[in-house]
C-alpha cells in the first residue's frame, strides 16, 4: 500500500510560476507526470525541454504531394477530353502549375490537421483521473507523484512556488 | 598601454577597409572611363546602367524596411532598422550617378531616332530624364527627412559632436522640439516615402529597363521593380547585419530570433518576386500575342539567353525557396551571408538579363566583359565606403540593442 504513488496537482495562476515550479520539479525526487495548460507557451515548452514537434514534416508532406496532385489532375482532366483550345498544347504545363500550387497549399494544410491529430493522440474520449477542469479555464496544472510518505513534502513543494495543491485518490 | 595599443590595431583595420573600399572605387571608375573613351563605351555604359538600377534598389529597398517598420510599429526589428537606414547613405551618390546617365544616352537607348509608333511623346530624352529626377529627388528628399527625424531618437547628443553629426545635434537644440510632434511627422514622411518608392522605381523600371525594348509592354513591369528592390533590400541589410555580427571589433550583435525574423521576411519576398514574375509570364503565355511574346521568346528559348534565364531563375528562386523552407539555415548567420550574396548577385544577372538581347542582339555567347566586373566591384566599394561611414559617424545605429520585449 505504501509503495502506491499518489498524483498531486498543483495548480498555478501564472505560466511564469508554473514553468519555474517545473524546472524545480525536474532537480527534485518527486515524478513530473503530466502538465496541463490553457494556453500554449514559450516558458513551458522551454522549461519541460520537448523534443521538436513532428507536425511540420506532415505539411510539407502534404504540400509536396498535393504539388505533383494538382499537375496530375490537370493532366487527367486535359487528356480525357482533348480539346484544343486558342492553339495551346493540351498538357499546358503553365497554367497547370497554378492547379499544382493550390493543390500544394490544400494538401499542405490537410497534412497539418492530420499531423496535429495524430501527434495530440486525439481523440481522447476517457477524462484522466487526475484532472482539474480549470486547467482548460484559466489556471496550470502540473501533475506529479510521490510515495504516500512523501506526500506531505510535495504538497509543501508547490505551496511555497504560489501554487494550489490539490491531492487526488491514487 | 594595451588598450591604446589595440585601439591602434583597430583603427589600423578600420583604415585598411576603407582604403580597400576606396581602390575598389577608383578601379571600378577607371575602367570604366578607360571602356568609356575607347572604341566600345556603350560596353561601360550599359554596365554602369545595371550596377545604378541594382545598388540604388538596394539602398531604396533597404531604407523602405526603416519606414515599414516604423509605419507598423514593429518591435522586433529595432535593432534592424538602424542598418536598413545606414544604406540610404548612398542616396545622394545614386542622385549623381542618375545624373551621369545622361552623358551614355546615346549608347543607353536603342531607341533613340526610331519610329516609335505613337510612343514618341513619352519617349522623349529631356521629358524621361526631367521625369525621373523629379521623382527620384521627391524619393530621396522623403527618405532623408525621414532619417532626420529618426536620428533625433537614436543620436546621443552627448558625444561627438562635429561635422555633420554635430550639424544636426545643434539643429536639435536650438530648436526646442515636441517629441510628439515630431514622431508623428515622422509617421507621415515614412507612408510617403513608400509611396513614392512604389511610384518611383516603377517609373525607373519603365524608363530605364522596359523602354530598352520600346514595343514590348508588361503592365506590372513597375510593380515586379519595386518588388525586386524590396527583395535585395532585405537581402542587402541582413549581409550588412551579419557581416557586423561576424565581426567581433564592434559590439553589434544580432539575434537568433532577429535573424530568423528578417529572413523569414527575406523568403517571403522571394516567394512575391516570383510571383510577380509569374503573374506577367503566364497572361502573356495565354494572349500568345506576338509583340509580347517576342521579348520572353528571345529571353528564355534562345541562346545563350535561355542559359542564363534558368540561371538567374533557379538562384533567385529554387534555390533560395528550397534551401529556406529549413528553419534551422535561417538563423545561421554565415549561411544567410553566402545565400544572400548569390541573391543579389542572381539580381544583378537578371538585370543582365532584361537588358543584354537589346544591347547585344547578335550575341552567341554570353557577352560578360572585364568592365561589367570592374564597374560592379566600383559600386560596390562605393557603397560600402558610404555605409562604413555613416555608420562610423551615427554608431548608435548599430549598439547592441536593449532587451526588447
Amino acid at each position: 500500500m505504501s509503495d502506491r504513488l499518489i498524483p498531486v496537482m498543483g495548480l498555478f495562476d501564472s505560466e511564469k510560476k508554473a514553468a519555474s515550479a517545473i524546472t524545480a520539479l525536474k532537480k527534485s525526487p518527486f515524478r513530473l507526470e503530466r502538465v496541463y495548460s490553457p494556453i500554449p507557451g514559450h516558458n513551458l515548452t522551454k522549461a519541460l525541454d520537448l523534443s521538436k514537434s513532428k507536425v511540420g514534416w506532415f505539411t510539407l508532406f502534404g504540400g509536396i504531394t498535393g504539388f505533383f496532385t494538382g499537375f496530375l489532375l490537370a493532366i487527367f482532366t486535359a487528356t480525357r477530353w482533348e480539346l484544343i483550345v486558342s492553339g495551346k498544347p493540351i498538357m499546358a504545363l503553365v497554367p497547370f502549375f497554378i492547379v499544382g500550387f493550390e493543390f500544394t497549399i490544400l494538401f499542405a494544410v490537410f497534412g497539418n490537421v492530420v499531423g496535429l491529430i495524430t501527434q495530440m493522440k486525439l481523440p481522447t474520449f476517457k477524462v484522466p483521473s487526475a484532472y482539474d477542469p480549470r486547467t482548460t479555464y484559466d489556471r496550470f496544472g502540473i501533475l506529479a507523484t510521490c510515495t504516500s510518505t512523501k506526500q506531505h513534502e510535495l504538497t509543501e513543494f508547490f505551496a511555497i512556488r504560489g501554487g494550489e495543491v490539490r491531492v487526488f485518490e491514487a | 598601454m594595451a588598450t591604446t595599443r589595440s585601439e591602434n590595431i583597430l583603427s589600423n583595420k578600420s583604415k585598411l577597409f576603407t582604403r580597400l573600399f576606396i581602390a575598389f572605387t577608383l578601379i571600378g571608375a577607371l575602367i570604366f572611363i578607360i571602356q568609356a573613351k575607347g572604341a566600345y563605351p556603350e560596353k561601360a555604359w550599359q554596365a554602369f546602367l545595371i550596377n545604378f538600377l541594382l545598388f540604388s534598389a538596394i539602398s531604396q529597398g533597404g531604407m523602405l524596411f526603416a519606414t515599414l517598420m516604423h509605419t507598423v510599429k514593429a518591435k522586433w526589428s529595432e535593432p534592424l532598422t538602424g542598418l536598413a537606414e545606414s544604406l540610404a547613405a548612398f542616396f545622394p551618390v545614386s542622385l549623381v550617378l542618375f545624373c551621369l546617365l545622361f552623358l551614355g544616352k546615346k549608347y543607353l537607348f536603342p531607341w533613340l531616332g526610331t519610329d516609335l509608333h505613337g510612343k514618341e511623346v513619352w519617349l522623349d530624352l529631356p521629358f524621361l530624364f526631367t521625369r525621373d529626377l523629379v521623382s527620384l529627388i521627391i524619393l530621396y528628399g522623403l527618405g532623408i527627412s525621414y532619417l532626420y527625424h529618426a536620428l533625433y531618437f537614436k543620436v546621443d547628443s552627448n558625444f561627438n559632436v562635429n561635422g555633420l553629426r554635430g550639424f544636426l545635434i545643434r539643429r536639435w537644440q536650438k530648436k526646442p522640439l515636441k517629441i510628439e510632434r515630431f514622431r508623428k511627422r515622422m509617421t507621415v514622411l515614412a507612408i510617403l516615402y513608400m509611396l513614392a518608392f512604389t511610384l518611383t522605381l516603377s517609373l525607373l523600371g519603365y524608363d530605364l529597363v522596359m523602354s530598352m525594348d520600346p514595343h514590348w509592354y508588361s503592365t506590372l513591369f513597375g510593380a515586379y521593380s519595386f518588388v525586386k528592390a524590396v527583395y535585395v533590400g532585405l537581402g542587402a541589410i541582413i549581409i550588412l547585419a551579419v557581416l557586423l555580427h561576424l565581426n567581433p571589433d564592434n559590439n553589434f550583435k544580432v539575434k537568433k530570433s532577429h535573424l530568423h525574423d528578417i529572413t523569414k521576411l527575406f523568403f517571403a519576398f522571394c516567394l512575391v518576386w516570383a510571383d510577380f514574375f509569374y503573374a506577367q509570364f503566364v497572361v502573356i503565355w495565354y494572349g500568345n500575342i506576338p509583340e509580347e511574346t517576342s521579348y520572353i521568346i528571345e529571353r528564355t528559348m534562345h541562346a545563350p539567353w535561355n542559359t542564363l534565364a534558368w540561371i538567374v531563375f533557379t538562384v533567385c528562386f529554387i534555390a533560395p525557396f528550397l534551401i529556406l523552407i529549413n528553419q534551422k539555415i535561417k538563423t545561421i548567420p554565415k549561411a544567410m551571408l553566402i545565400i544572400c550574396s548569390v541573391v543579389i548577385g542572381g539580381i544583378w544577372l537578371e538585370h543582365f538579363l532584361l537588358l543584354g538581347p537589346v544591347y547585344y542582339p547578335e550575341a552567341t555567347s554570353l557577352p560578360f566583359h572585364l568592365v561589367d566586373v570592374a564597374v560592379t566591384l566600383g559600386f560596390l566599394g562605393l557603397q560600402a565606403l558610404l555605409v562604413t561611414r555613416y555608420l562610423k559617424v551615427f554608431p548608435e545605429l548599430m549598439a547592441t540593442p536593449k532587451e526588447v520585449c
